[in-house]
């Protein structure tokens, strides 16, 4: 534990120094969500959507700018650079559990994802949107998100020790792209038509944006909540897992 | 057992089994590597010298044979063995946004040293490889001289009792290349035992006590410099001693040629 904090630190100051790598995380989520919006905003007006619990339109559709805010980490590729570079092996080639060198990025992605989830929160708020849920809600909402963050950040790098090239990292991270929209991400799952209720269904994000999204339009509904919660602990899981065995058995 | 010898490989072997199929490496590379020796490990491109390095830095599992490093077992207890080396890879792998100071300083924290004595240690090596000046500037905009020397302060952090030096002065410029001799030199005045890998013949010359020459991943040359050149002058009856590149040539079967006015090697 001590390892990978002390090696978080060193990848938190680096996303520091390399501000330009925060910039997408911010900015294509925000833009994704202006536009959405801005195109559907009039089918769905507030006084007679009632899925909108009589908010806008814009705060259905942020625990999806959020979700795809955390998937934008940097940290899978850091890794394939410094794999790439020899600093993964120097660092290998020191007395510490080879989990550590993992694991110190994800603290930095937890820490990233959590401070960037908050400041597009505070970015939406004077458009109307308000959280539910309220300051606790508000706090639930950015740990589920950073939680995700690590999650997703865990798996590319997955990919990352496994391909050692950026190239693939890079693609692998397109994934991301159709699990986001096989989601209710427009209208709520009962709505879907058919054959799009049954991927969202089997589709793991469904269950994560469900679970902000009730945060943030109806307070603290715990079935949701657990169902998020229970995704980000099972794929956390299978991450560590997989994590573990890759880089313990890499040559 | 064999704690006489600071690294002792015996009779280790490499196989990579890729799409193309199996490779064997290494094949059955047995070495003795003294206290205190500076020990240089020459071959062609390819031969087997960094997947030798790798293996005996724990970097890389051994698929056959044994080694052991500072009198530990390398498949046995890596972590042990990753106390005692210090390691320098051919890369020079380092993070271009930390500064010397801070990569210095979480290596040393990495090594179990507290805040206060890795930021001394850190000061310390900066001040033996010279880097004072550039300390606080962060890597991606040092020289490629520079980086070396960072990378070899790098591996001395903790004070290993071996140190592994994989081509360090691959690209360097004449007098960058010097400095490192000369640090090589003042780490092992210091107890050090090093183990070197090059591609450079006259720095295996001016460094290394004693030398193996590996080719087709098998030790085919073993000996000090001039004990090498003397078996080869009286071998081929050579009225004086030949160089090292000599040695080196008869001892990986390669010769050059000229071919359409341009020397080449065959």
């Amino acid at each position: 534990m001590k390892d990978s904090l002390i090696l978080g630190g060193r990848a938190a100051r680096e996303a520091l120094r390399t501000p330009d790598s925060l910039f997408p995380s911010v900015f294509i989520p925000l833009f994704f969500l202006v536009v959405n919006v801005g195109q559907t905003a009039r089918i769905f007006p507030t006084d007679s959507t009632d899925f909108l619990r009589g908010q806008s339109y814009a705060a259905f559709q942020l625990p999806s700018s959020l979700l795809l805010s955390a998937s934008f980490g940097a940290a899978a590729l850091y890794l394939v650079e410094e794999i790439e570079g020899g600093y993964f092996d120097k660092l290998r080639a020191t007395p510490i559990p080879r989990m550590a060198i993992i694991g110190g990025r994800l603290w930095a992605e937890l820490i990233k994802t959590a401070v960037l989830a908050a400041v597009m929160v505070a970015v939406s708020l004077p458009f109307g949107i308000r959280i539910e849920s309220g300051v606790l809600g508000f706090l639930l909402l950015i740990v589920m998100v950073a939680m995700w963050g690590v999650v997703f950040a865990g798996f590319m790098q997955l990919i990352a020790i496994k391909t050692r090239s950026a190239a693939a990292t890079q693609g692998a991270s397109l994934v991301f792209f159709p699990l986001l929209f096989l989601t209710p991400n427009f209208v709520p799952r009962n709505l879907l038509t058919r054959p799009m209720e049954i991927a969202a269904t089997l589709n793991p994000v469904t269950y994560i944006m469900e679970a902000v999204r009730t945060l943030v339009l109806d307070g603290f509904e715990w079935t949701a909540l657990g169902r998020g919660f229970l995704v980000i602990a099972v794929t956390g899981a299978i991450m560590l897992a997989l994590s573990v065995r890759l880089v313990n058995n890499y040559d | 057992m064999s704690s006489m010898y600071a690294v002792e490989a015996i009779d280790v072997h490499k196989r990579f089994t890729g799409k193309d199929g199996e490779v064997d490496a290494v094949r059955g590379v047995s070495l003795g590597i003294e206290r205190g020796e500076v020990f240089g490990f020459l071959g062609p491109n390819g031969a087997g010298k960094s997947t030798t390095v790798r293996m005996l830095t724990t970097l890389m599992t051994i698929t056959a044979g044994r080694a052991l490093v500072g009198g530990l077992d390398v498949a046995g207890d890596p972590h042990g063995v990753r106390r005692r080396i210090g390691v320098a890879l051919q890369e020079a792998g380092l993070d271009p946004r930390q500064t010397g100071r801070e990569l210095l300083v979480l290596q040393g924290r990495l090594f179990g040293l507290s805040k206060t004595d890795a930021a001394a240690r850190a000061a310390d090596l900066l001040d033996l490889v010279e880097m004072v000046d550039a300390a606080d500037r962060r890597i991606g905009g040092y020289s490629g001289g520079m980086k070396r020397r960072l990378d070899l302060a790098s591996a001395l952090v903790h004070q290993p009792d071996v140190l592994f030096l994989d081509a360090p002065t691959t690209g360097l410029d004449p007098a960058s290349r010097l400095t490192v001799w000369d640090e090589v030199r003042r780490i092992n005045e210091r107890g050090t035992t090093v183990f070197l890998t090059t591609q450079y013949l006259e720095e295996a010359d001016q460094l290394c006590g004693r030398l193996a020459i590996i080719d087709g991943g098998r030790i085919v040359r073993e000996g000090s410099p001039s004990a090498l050149k003397s078996e080869l002058r009286a071998r081929l009856a050579l009225d004086a001693d030949p160089t090292l590149d000599e040695v080196f040539m008869d001892a990986t079967g390669r010769n050059r040629a000229r071919v359409a006015g341009d020397v080449q090697e065959v």
